[in-house]
């Protein structure tokens, strides 16, 4: 594979020459283009495709913006990208296959969005060759293993725990019931809030988490939930099963409130259900909510015809704080200086481009981005405070 | 009592869905013997299809279910032409693999036409009735009443029609029919005709409660291939039995052991009862 | 019946690359990591060594006995998560934790198969199908043991295997290559070996029709049971490469998708035969790999591919090859024959 990057390397010193030469004859400035590959190793196909093309469009949006402005700078050379997508059908086995097939072609850097995926690749990153491996999951694992050349994109869902416990336990009541998707991120959230719900002294009904993918009929679920009379429900999955699980509840009676899990989004839900059944629930503040997001907004709107997710703008986000590294480390295929260069890029970037305030990238190479959480209201959001923010 | 009769209740909508596109299945099975792996596809393809009338055409949701039955029936009768006729003196396991070949092929052209995300199909009629604390969806009852009626009249068409009969009698037997003189060639594309409509009726019926996605066939797969063994392959009462005992099954499994558990129950049944009665709850003649 | 797509092939059994040729095979896929493939290559080369184990163990069943299990990759993933378990939770090494896993798919055989052979034809079929999706959900479910929806994650690779691949100026991954090269190797003399004998003479018997087997003083149900012993443990066999290569475990990994993709392998390479399970899943896997440049037409292509290889060439490619052979004779002899008329 290195001999590919080596020849590709040599057309690019012929091609350069061809360039200045052309430079040196017309007197323009126009420099030969150096294309970068890009590569993403994520469910394509099968029933997380959604999930797999959200990631990939914020990818996609990110590289296609940088490109139409003529690329950026490294080490004086003009670098545009090319996306290599490859589906994993979200198993870890061809994310491995993915990533080496990434690899034998000369690419460094590699997003994958599924912890499974990350978690079997992670030890492959600094086998020879080297690559950055760009993890878009919340899983604890991925930051426990201390691997020096990943960079975790979303942000730590443990600063919303406290803010959506006392918002709703103040505002409705003590007991709450659980009717969260049992994927192993929805039932690591499950874990949590109901340590946090006890901690703040209420109680907590039976687990009623169902699989948000396989179940046909989620009514059964919340009827058993809710034959505890709980006050707060815990649900979240991917935002249309979740909707239809706030739809259920609310046409059984249910008057409480909710707590929605960060995977749901509030901005896709209300296209199912009326707003009015989402009030008085808490979540992540829609991304068109966000302040200077409007561009970023509008712009997917127009490429993609739908609301854009956090799915979307986290990858979009990635994708520039990892060029503007390229561009700060002066080059492009060394993992290891591109990735001490991600904390510097996430500071020097407008928040245009990185969508969410980034604070910028710690030491284990984690995004640190302030995320707003918000309740409903009236069909109104409202922005919460969040206490602890995670460094 | 309300939540035992709220539980009864999301049974039956869940049975009546199963049950329909149990049919189909079953029907295929009695008169081709073919396991038709595709069928779950036909199912997703017809929730696109009146996704599509709804959406793209601006009609009713009637006219949608209509045009979207008829349009999966085409789909299959065409299908059983070209693939599963052609095969059909060979080996089951052969029309099975070109099935899935058909599966993967329907799943990649409906993400590619429509986009992997989610669809929703609005309700018909939204609203709830409330009936002695049991909350009771329009849907849900639309759900139970249209699968009802559906089943009556498939059972008319089986009894009283002369295409009807001369399907039950191939799936009684298709030696002793072929030699009484029935046309052995067209039945069979009438049988996945048929189970094409009823697939994509029962997907029409349940979208409004589920959300229509490219793999929504896969998970409907696997359950009604559990309910028409348990009933006994190829039967129709043990088809409609089967569905209403899985939806019971995983209705109460789940609620008065875990839900955990609701998934496996399906499974967990079919195996129980084929170790005790290896040809299904009802036996019928090959 | 779903079972007798062997009976159809029957000829198939008599395919052999000769033991020469076989020698030849294995001697060329020696040879492959001293030449530097990229990491890709080597990786693909074990992906299709792990899928021709498990093809050959189907094979057993539904090639020489003519019964479709579908609960095959489920001993897969009992295989793999068994030693995923024992290395990580009981820390056993990886050279014992292997034959415990294999140990425990033939038992675990055997009891499936005492029940399931009760139902015949397609009824054991979607018997086994049923088996098959519990193993998956009691896995995905069993988090104290198996990690449930998280995966088991960080098997570490056999211990020594690092050491001596680095010793011999490999890299681990060529180390990897070897090790599934060998198993395969022992699984085609397994299997070989007992197609050979009077074991599998029998079960030929017993696909060409259980009643006429048994009036030749065949017992088919403990023949039959043995074969589905001998299958679960190659299953668990390959579960054990898959583990520690792998390194992380899903429970995707033992669902009836995986059957289904070894039984599309299995069927492509040509039933009943030696070769078959090999060429199925050598040429189907790189097929596929070479279409995800298609993104997402792949399936689109894939699907009716599938469906126009079981429609013209049923027998698989070892079958087209034979036929191929069979007609090169034919015309040999008639070409002998009109030059002797002449």
């Amino acid at each position: 594979m290195k001999q590919i990057s080596g020849n590709s390397s040599r057309q690019q010193r012929i091609s350069l020459k061809l360039a200045s030469l052309a430079v040196a004859l017309l007197g323009a400035s126009a420099l030969a283009d150096k294309v970068v590959n890009i590569g993403y190793s994520g469910p394509l196909s099968g029933g997380a495709a959604f999930y797999g093309k959200d990631v990939q469009s914020g990818l996609d949006m990110a590289i296609n913006e940088m490109n139409k402005a003529g690329g950026v700078t490294v080490k004086g050379e003009k670098v545009t990208f090319k996306l290599v997508a490859l589906d994993d059908r979200y198993l870890p086995n061809e994310t491995a296959t993915n990533v080496k097939r990434l690899t034998s072609q000369g690419i460094d850097i590699i997003f994958v969005p599924h912890a499974g995926g990350i978690l079997t690749v992670q030890p492959l990153t600094n086998r020879d060759p080297e690559f950055l491996l760009v993890a878009y999951s919340s899983e604890p694992k991925i930051l426990e293993s201390k691997n020096p050349l990943t960079f975790m994109l979303p942000p730590r869902y443990d600063n919303y725990l406290q803010p959506f416990v006392s918002t709703q336990m103040k505002a409705f009541g003590k007991k709450l019931g659980m009717v969260g998707t049992t994927s192993a991120y929805g039932k690591q959230w499950a874990e949590a809030i109901t340590g946090e719900w006890t901690k703040q002294g209420g109680t907590v009904g039976t687990n009623n988490g169902v699989d948000y993918a396989t179940t046909v009929d989620y009514s059964s679920a919340v009827t058993k939930a809710l034959a505890e009379k709980p006050d707060v429900l815990f649900i979240g999955g991917p935002s249309q099963p979740t909707a239809l699980v706030v739809k259920a509840a609310r046409e059984q009676g249910f008057k409480g409130g909710f707590i929605v899990m960060d995977q749901a989004k509030f901005e896709q839900m209300d296209t199912i259900v009326p707003r009015a059944y989402l009030d008085g629930s808490v979540g992540v503040l829609p991304t068109k909510e966000f302040a200077g997001t409007q561009v970023f907004v509008a712009q997917y709107q127009r490429a993609y015809k739908k609301i854009p997710t956090s799915e979307a703008a986290l990858n979009y986000m990635g994708m520039n704080v990892v060029a503007k590294a390229m561009e700060l480390a002066g080059t492009t295929d060394d993992a290891q200086a591109i990735r001490a260069q991600l904390n510097a890029a996430a500071k020097a970037l407008p928040q245009s481009k990185t969508v969410y305030k980034m604070l910028g990238v710690s030491a284990g190479g984690h995004a640190d981005a302030e995320f707003i959480i918000a309740s409903v209201k009236g069909g109104k959001y409202t922005k919460l405070r969040v206490n602890t923010v995670f460094k | 009592m309300s939540t035992f009769l709220q539980q009864l209740f999301n049974a039956l909508a869940l049975g009546g869905v199963y049950a329909l596109v149990a049919l189909g299945l079953t029907l295929v099975y009695g008169v081709m013997r073919v396991p038709n792996f595709a069928h779950g596809g036909l199912y997703m393809l017809g929730a696109y299809l009146s996704y599509a009338v709804l959406t793209g055409l601006g009609w009713g949701y009637v006219p949608a279910l209509i045009i979207s039955a008829i349009g999966v029936a085409l789909l299959a009768a065409f299908m059983e032409r070209v693939i599963f006729y052609p095969m059909r003196n060979a080996p089951h396991v052969h029309p099975m693999i070109a099935a899935i070949g058909v599966l993967f092929f329907l799943e990649a052209a409906v993400q590619l036409v429509w986009g992997p995300d989610f669809k929703q199909i609005t309700e018909p009629v939204p609203g709830i009735v409330n009936v002695g604390g049991v909350i009771i969806t329009w849907q849900r009852l639309l759900v139970i009443g249209a699968s009802v009626v559906v089943m009556l009249g498939l059972n008319y068409f089986l009894k009283r029609t002369m295409t009807g009969a001369t399907i039950e009698a191939m799936s009684q037997n298709r030696e002793g029919a072929r030699l009484v003189g029935v046309n052995t060639n067209r039945v069979g594309m009438m049988t996945f005709a048929i189970s094409g409509a009823l697939a994509a009726a029962a997907a029409t019926l349940i979208a409004p409660i589920i959300s229509v996605s490219p793999s929504m066939g896969e998970v409907m797969n696997l359950k009604v291939f559990a309910i028409i063994i348990l009933g006994g392959m190829g039967s129709v009462p043990g088809a409609i039995v089967g569905a209403f005992l899985l939806a019971l099954a995983e209705v109460f499994g789940g609620y008065y052991i875990s839900l955990d558990f609701s998934d496996v129950i399906g499974f967990a049944m079919l195996v129980l009862v084929l170790a005790l009665k290896p040809q299904g709850l009802f036996k019928r003649g090959t | 019946m779903l079972g007798n797509a062997g009976t159809k092939s029957a000829g198939a059994g008599r395919f052999k690359l000769g033991t020469w040729g076989w020698v030849a095979v294995f001697v060329l896929a020696a040879l492959v990591p001293l030449f530097g493939p990229s990491g890709y290559l080597l990786d693909i080369g074990v992906n299709i060594m792990i899928y021709a184990m498990l093809a050959y163990g189907m094979n057993v069943l539904l090639g020489y006995t003519g019964q479709l299990p579908l609960a095959h990759a489920g001993f897969f993933g009992i295989g793999a998560y068994t030693v995923g378990i024992l290395t990580l939770k009981a820390g056993w090494s990886f050279w014992l934790a292997w034959p415990a896993a294999v140990a425990l798919c033939a038992v675990l055989g055997l009891l499936l198969g005492l029940v399931a052979f009760r139902t015949k034809g397609d009824a054991f079929s979607i018997f086994t199908l049923g088996v098959g999706v519990i193993i998956m959900l009691v896995i995905n479910k069993w988090d104290a043991l198996t990690g449930g929806n998280e995966g088991l994650n960080g098997i570490n690779p056999p211990a020594g295997l690092e050491v001596l691949s680095k010793g011999v100026g490999l890299k681990l991954s060529a180390g990897f290559y070897y090790l599934a090269l060998i198993a395969l190797i022992l699984t085609v003399l397994a299997v070989a070996r007992a197609r050979g004998s009077v074991f599998g003479r029998s079960l030929i018997a017993i696909r060409g029709g259980e009643d006429l087997a048994r009036s030749a003083g065949i017992d088919v149900f403990t023949h039959k049971l043995r074969a589905m012993m001998l299958s679960t443990a190659i299953a668990g066999f390959a579960g054990g490469v898959y583990a520690v290569y792998v390194g992380f475990l899903g429970s995707a990994s033992a669902g009836p998708a995986m059957t289904f993709t070894v039984l599309l392998y299995l069927l492509a390479g040509g039933l009943g035969t030696l070769a078959g399970p090999l060429i199925g899943p050598a040429l189907l896997y790189t097929l596929t790999q070479s279409l995800k440049g298609l993104q997402d037409y792949q399936y689109i292509v894939f699907g009716p591919l599938l469906v126009l290889l079981i429609m013209f060439a049923p027998q698989g490619l070892a079958g087209l090859w034979m036929k191929a052979q069979a007609r090169r004779e034919l015309a040999a002899v008639t070409g002998k024959k009109g030059a002797e008329r002449a």
